[in-house]
């Protein structure tokens, strides 16, 4: 493919923003006309540079990272969580969610009856006050793409649809359904080794109400994870 | 029997009172007293006794009728209704099932055609030819009609409240999909009974035509022709009506679907998480992302000072001289950490060139680490930054060729609105 660099004008802001793991949508207009007029350019230079640019067509851009590298982290389980609230949350109030969630906005006033209302969700992904839930959850949207806030109204930007996807999908699951369905997953017959009594008492039961062994970690462990702790705070 | 010239002139008339109650109408029957009401508020000066003779006129009239087995409640005049309407230019869906009942009678023409060419009757066959032809256009008129009608459904379903839940908003489009698309494309397939019932009538019309050619006419040409293309012309509106009913409805019912599949699945996935944890929700269905700043410069020993920053680090046992010999140079300085150096950078704003000054300050440095701390400090948004032209820096140990930047608060100039920072975090 023949590739005219003059014409692509807006390459170091775009490749900064995706590289950053930035979506872009017509929030940022002049950069996704560039990338709408250049689509195939633009996508044959981010591949020969190892990164794969996704071109959705419900108007949004952004890098998936390679597969290998590829791990589902806190962020994308916060965010798919705070989707999955808002979703219930909006159902139940009578509101349509894909109106709210696709273009639609959300006041910052009303987040801390969120928060309160799915409180032990959200301790889940260790979300406890009003702070950290526009910390860790909303900020985050904002600095990915997939939100813009303005005067404590945040609007949901196109790219949300990747976690409405995200619904879509869990609701083809029928694996997740019926193991949500079933009260006990099913027993597994345990041999017993010799006489070793210990033995008897260990299952692969999730439910198992057994001490957990003692979790030693080592050192390397350890260190790995005070600096995942600095980067985090230095980050946010 | 009432004249139709009174009728028309008391509908043209009280029309200004007629057109809003139509659409009460629209919604059911109305009683006495609400029908009083009803115009009392639209004729403010009018006295009670007005209005009952307005309602008397109209009840002899036969515009409003009783409605069967309730005396003291009305309705309009089922046919005048269905006036009003036309002239309204609304439109209310009618059945498939009409469409198939139409079809049949059709059908049944074509036999009494066929019928009357076979005993040579010229005519009854030219009355069975018209009734056809008036037949076709109760079907025309009735596609015309059903698709300003799904028109309707479909701009009702998208203007009304966008707050109102989605299973209300798009009830009516999935019934009419359901009741009248549905049944729609069975009737209009290549094996339904539209397509059966136009090919019989057009075989006999065709066959008609060459008899006629054969043994002599019994009706003119002409005749024969205009029902035939009239009957095509049904044809293809049927499919162009079917086409545009499922452009204006099958998004309409898709989103309505997609709704009801988010709304599962968002809470499946709760329930999921509330029984078995956050990490319960299946991965392959986690978008991926790359993680915002997932790379920056660092340096083996700024590891250690990440580590080091931390409270319960423990550094390695020193290792104590030994009696015997003397210690050589300074003892190891502590590595600096990141809130030390923001500090020391901080202090020393407004920064004429950031690389100069970390030179001034870490002359023994090495140059990887002194690259870091470049990228680090020049990055931090507390701070503004301003590129400078390109020149040489030396190191201890390399020749360094950057742009580097001069630092001032943030807080003192308004951060520049570029493309680079309004998204950093």
């Amino acid at each position: 493919m023949h590739l005219d660099l003059s014409e692509l004008s807006q390459l170091a802001p775009i490749f900064r923003e995706l590289f950053k793991g930035f979506h872009i949508s017509r929030r940022d207009p002049e950069l996704y006309a560039q990338l709408s007029n250049f689509q195939d350019q633009y996508r044959g230079l981010f591949r020969a540079l190892g990164f794969e640019l996704v071109c959705d067509t419900r108007g949004f851009y952004y890098f998936v990272p390679e597969q290998a590298a590829a791990q589902v982290n806190k962020t994308a389980q916060r965010l798919s969580l705070f989707t999955f609230i808002l979703v219930e949350h909006l159902a139940d109030q009578g509101r349509d969610p894909i109106a709210v969630l696709d273009g639609g906005s959300l006041g910052r006033d009303e987040l801390p009856s969120l928060l309160e209302k799915y409180r032990d969700l959200f301790i889940q992904a260790e979300v406890q006050t009003p702070d950290e839930l526009e910390e860790k959850i909303m900020r985050r949207m904002t600095q990915l793409g997939f939100a813009s806030e303005e005067n404590g109204i945040y609007r949901f930007l196109p790219p949300m649809h990747r976690f409405l996807d995200v619904c879509l999908s869990v609701q083809q699951d029928r694996d997740l359904a019926a193991s949500l369905h079933s009260a006990l997953p099913l027993p597994t017959p345990v041999l017993v080794d010799e006489d070793s009594d210990e033995k008897l008492l260990k299952t692969d039961d999730p439910l198992d109400l057994g001490p957990f062994d003692d979790l030693d970690e080592t050192e390397e462990e350890a260190l790995a994870r005070a600096i995942a702790e600095e980067q985090q705070e230095i980050d946010a | 029997m009432i004249e139709p010239k009174r009728v028309l002139r008391a509908l043209a008339e009280h029309w200004a009172l007629l057109e809003p109650l139509c659409e009460r109408f629209d919604q059911g029957t109305l009683s006495l007293a609400e029908l009083r009401l009803q115009l009392a508020t639209q004729q403010l000066e009018s006295t009670p006794q007005d209005i009952t003779n307005l309602l008397d006129v109209w009840i002899r009239l036969d515009i409003l009728v009783p409605v069967a087995k309730s005396p003291n409640r009305f309705e309009l005049n089922a046919q005048i209704h269905d006036f009003l309407a036309y002239l309204r230019r609304e439109h209310r869906l009618g059945l498939c099932l009409e469409i198939e009942a139409y079809l049949r009678h059709l059908e049944r023409l074509a036999g009494h055609i066929q019928d009357a060419f076979d005993i040579r009757d010229g005519n009854d066959l030219a009355r069975q030819l018209r009734l056809l032809d008036m037949r076709v256009r109760d079907v025309l008129k009735k596609l015309d009609n059903d698709e300003q009608a799904l028109v309707a459904v479909a701009e009702r379903a998208k203007t009304s409240d966008r707050q109102i839940p989605l299973r209300q908003r798009y009830a009516e489009v999935l019934a009419t999909w359901d009741e009248y698309v549905e049944p729609m494309i069975q009737l209009v397939n290549a094996d339904g009974a539209f397509e059966q019932g136009v090919r019989k009538v057009e075989t006999v019309l065709l066959r008609l035509l060459s008899e006629q050619a054969r043994l002599g006419q019994l009706v003119d040409d002409d005749m024969l022709l205009r029902t035939h293309a009239r009957i095509l012309e049904m044809q293809t509106s049927a499919q162009l009506t079917l086409r545009h009913a499922r452009e204006l409805l099958l998004p309409l019912r898709e989103e309505a679907r997609r709704h009801n599949a988010v709304t599962r699945g968002a809470a499946l996935a709760l329930s999921v998480i509330r029984r078995k944890g956050l990490d319960a929700v299946p991965h392959a269905a986690m978008p991926l992302f790359t993680r915002p700043q997932s790379t920056f410069l660092g340096s083996a020993s700024q590891v250690e000072a990440y580590v080091y920053a931390l409270a319960r680090f423990e550094p390695k046992p020193a290792q104590f001289p030994k009696a015997h010999k003397s210690q050589k140079g300074e003892p190891p300085r502590a590595p600096r950490t990141v809130k030390e150096m923001l500090e020391r950078c901080t202090d020393a704003l407004p920064m004429p060139d950031l690389m100069t000054w970390l030179l001034e300050q870490e002359p023994e440095c090495a140059t990887d680490e002194l690259l870091y701390w470049f990228s680090r400090l020049s990055r931090e948004k507390r701070f503004t930054r301003e590129r400078l032209e390109r020149r040489d820096y030396n190191t201890r140990e390399h020749q360094v060729s950057l742009r580097s930047f001069a630092l001032t608060s943030s807080r003192e100039t308004p951060l520049e609105p570029t493309a680079s920072t309004s998204h950093a975090s």
